[in-house]
């Protein structure tokens, strides 16, 4: 059976992270995965519930998802963590916890999230309605050394899975996509490039 | 009062040059086509050096890269057969069965940028970055991590040359290896300035193409494109000296030179003759097909005992071992001994052909030494062994005009490394300066 492991998407509200979230769940569990979701917008409706946005308030929050990802991936559960997480030392303090941990950093400039802004949240944090607002009122500490960057202002999210799932991949956290090491096609181009040589 | 002071950590950067000879290199720095290369060679030791068996580069890096012998890491040759069906399959990175020595830095905290790496397809998660060479197919699965895609596509980076054009457009080929060469050292710049490295590697593996291709362009004077050859030589001395002089910029502590390794994976010979050892079994009734035109090992019938793979890997089709193994266990180690008796007596128009014929006992130890060939046949100088199943005659020439050579690969360094030194032996080299 494979084992489990987390992979944690961190990145600015409205940066993409449920959006890739919901799109890896659905590939992984094509491929036969146990495959659970722990979107920071539904944790703070149960599991963090009564929960402000006060740094200390924030960090449990994402100490709390980090265990429940902690208990799901040593059951072999392959977990996606979603949530803003601002800070540097809480999410490697789950990094630590998990062992089996992916950071996945979903960038995107402030100028491209203030034109998304689907919930109009950025358009009311720089009016001053909604305090500690992260990326306008409260600070954002990007990842130094993530497994994965994805830039979504530029790269469409398509691209962004494929690059997840490669380098979930190359990790050896899942099997190649054909579950061999080469597909039909590149088995004919190796073969070209080996009789090109004279080796075949 | 400081009593501690804390040591620098020593780098290392090493070039590789694919395929090519020790004797090649040294009349390329005579004759002053590679000067930067002469004055590294006045310091140092250049030694000759054995590739591994089969001297191919699947197999001669993958032992480079583990310091293990081909039954510890698993890698035989660019083909494989199944032993099921006899179809080919070819071994990727993910068939290196331990760990490469810079996953083994990896664990002190040390990173690597690893650069065009022959058999590393499809690149997976090193302690640094790195890109694959050979067989490597598609740019994003041979770049880890994914993150330096982009900046390699914008500098136009490729894997290697279109092989074809060594057949069929000669010049073409040429001015491919150039325009690849150049991308290696853009990338080489790019990951030099972006990696907090401690081990460097850039491999080239255009002298290889070039050689397979070009060997009398390469050799002879009088060669119409002995010129361009030797400009592409020059271009190879710009990659070395412009490593090196990024290497000694500023002040490290070490004697010049310490931190630099140049070798090569396998050495390089005027190819006279392909000898296509399938055609020589069946010719002399070991092997039979089940069809007039067998495209590969596949169409090997009931009766055939032995068949070979490139570039003289003999295999015994023995039961137990192959789907329609033909030979008892009990008659193998006689047949095995019979065919190397034959081989070792082969000759062409006089001349012997056949240098060693080694046993799997005798040239592979480890926990994959089941997978080994039975045999393992080096030519003399200017006899190519192929595993092609094509072809009725044993003898044939091709456009190939170069074949490679076990024993005289080559490794320059100043660190200290076995009088005798075969390709295996580097990886501890490496480590124990890297943990220095």
């Amino acid at each position: 059976m494979a084992k489990g492991f987390t992979l944690w998407f961190t990145g600015l509200s409205g940066s993409g992270k449920s959006t890739l979230a919901e799109r890896l769940r659905d590939t992984l569990l094509e491929r036969g995965m146990k495959v659970e979701v722990l979107d920071g917008d539904i944790v703070r409706q149960n599991l963090s519930k009564g929960l402000g946005f006060s740094k200390e308030d924030r960090d449990t929050n994402i100490r709390r998802i980090g265990f429940v990802c902690h208990l799901l991936t040593r059951n072999d559960v392959v977990v996606i963590g979603a949530a803003i997480s601002p800070y540097k030392a809480i999410r490697d303090e789950n990094r630590k916890l998990i062992g089996r941990f992916v950071e996945v950093y979903c960038k995107c400039d402030i100028e491209t999230l203030k034109g998304r802004d689907p919930k109009g949240l950025y358009e009311k944090a720089l009016r001053g309605e909604i305090k500690n607002f992260t990326g306008v009122s409260d600070p954002y500490e990007a990842p130094e050394n993530p497994e994965v960057i994805v830039d979504t202002a530029s790269e469409d999210a398509d691209a962004s899975v494929n690059k997840i799932l490669l380098t979930l991949e190359q990790l050896g956290y899942i099997p190649a996509d054909d579950g061999r090491g080469y597909s039909e096609e590149e088995e004919e181009g190796i073969k070209e490039r080996l009789r090109d040589l004279g080796y075949i | 009062m400081r009593i501690f002071r804390r040591r620098k950590r020593k780098k290392l950067c090493l070039v590789g040059l694919d395929g090519v000879p020790i004797g090649l290199l040294r009349r390329l720095a005579e004759r002053g086509v590679m000067p930067r290369l002469a004055e590294i060679l006045q310091g140092g030791a250049l030694r000759q050096m054995r590739a591994a068996l089969p001297p191919v580069s699947s197999v001669s890096w993958s032992s480079f890269m583990t310091g293990a012998n081909p039954a510890e890491h698993g890698i035989f040759g660019f083909t494989e057969v199944t032993p099921d069906s006899y179809q080919l399959r070819f071994p990727t990175f993910s068939d290196l069965a331990v760990p490469t020595f810079w996953d083994r830095l990896g664990e002190s905290g040390r990173r690597c940028a690893i650069i065009n790496q022959p058999a590393t397809y499809p690149a997976r998660a090193v302690p640094g970055v790195m890109i694959s060479g050979f067989v490597a197919l598609s740019l994003p699965k041979s770049v880890w991590p994914r993150e330096h895609l982009a900046a390699l596509e914008r500098m136009g980076y490729r894997i290697d040359v279109d092989s074809r054009k060594g057949r069929e457009d000669p010049d073409a080929l040429l001015g491919e290896l150039e325009a690849t060469l150049a991308t290696r050292l853009k990338a080489a710049a790019y990951f030099w300035e972006q990696e907090n490295w401690d081990y460097f590697q850039v491999v080239v593996t255009g002298t290889d193409r070039l050689h397979h291709f070009l060997w009398r362009a390469v050799d002879q004077e009088d060669d119409p494109r002995h010129e361009r050859a030797m400009s592409y030589y020059q271009a190879v001395d710009g990659l070395i000296a412009e490593m090196w002089d990024r290497l000694h910029e500023g002040a490290s502590g070490d004697r010049e030179g310490e931190g630099f390794v140049l070798l090569s994976d396998h050495g390089f010979t005027a190819l006279e003759r392909e000898v296509r050892l399938n055609a020589w079994l069946r010719e002399n009734g070991y092997l039979e097909y089940t069809s007039e035109d067998p495209k590969s090992v596949a169409d090997i019938g009931p009766g055939a005992r032995a068949f070979a793979l490139d570039p003289g890997r003999i295999y015994v089709n023995a039961k137990g071992r192959f789907s329609r193994g033909c030979v008892d266990p009990g008659e193998a180690a006689v047949l095995r001994d019979e065919i190397a008796g034959k081989l070792r007596d082969l000759s062409f128009e006089g001349a012997p052909m056949i240098a060693h014929v080694f046993t799997r006992e005798e040239v592979y130890e480890g926990p994959k030494f089941d997978l080994a060939p039975d045999l393992v046949a080096i030519s003399h100088n200017g006899f190519d062994l192929k595993g092609t199943t094509r072809g009725e005659d044993v003898f044939a020439t091709t456009h190939f005009q170069g074949m490679h050579t076990w024993e005289d690969a080559f490794v320059w360094t100043m660190l200290p490394v076995p009088e005798d030194p075969e390709i295996g032996d580097l990886a501890a080299v490496m480590l124990n300066r890297l943990s220095e």
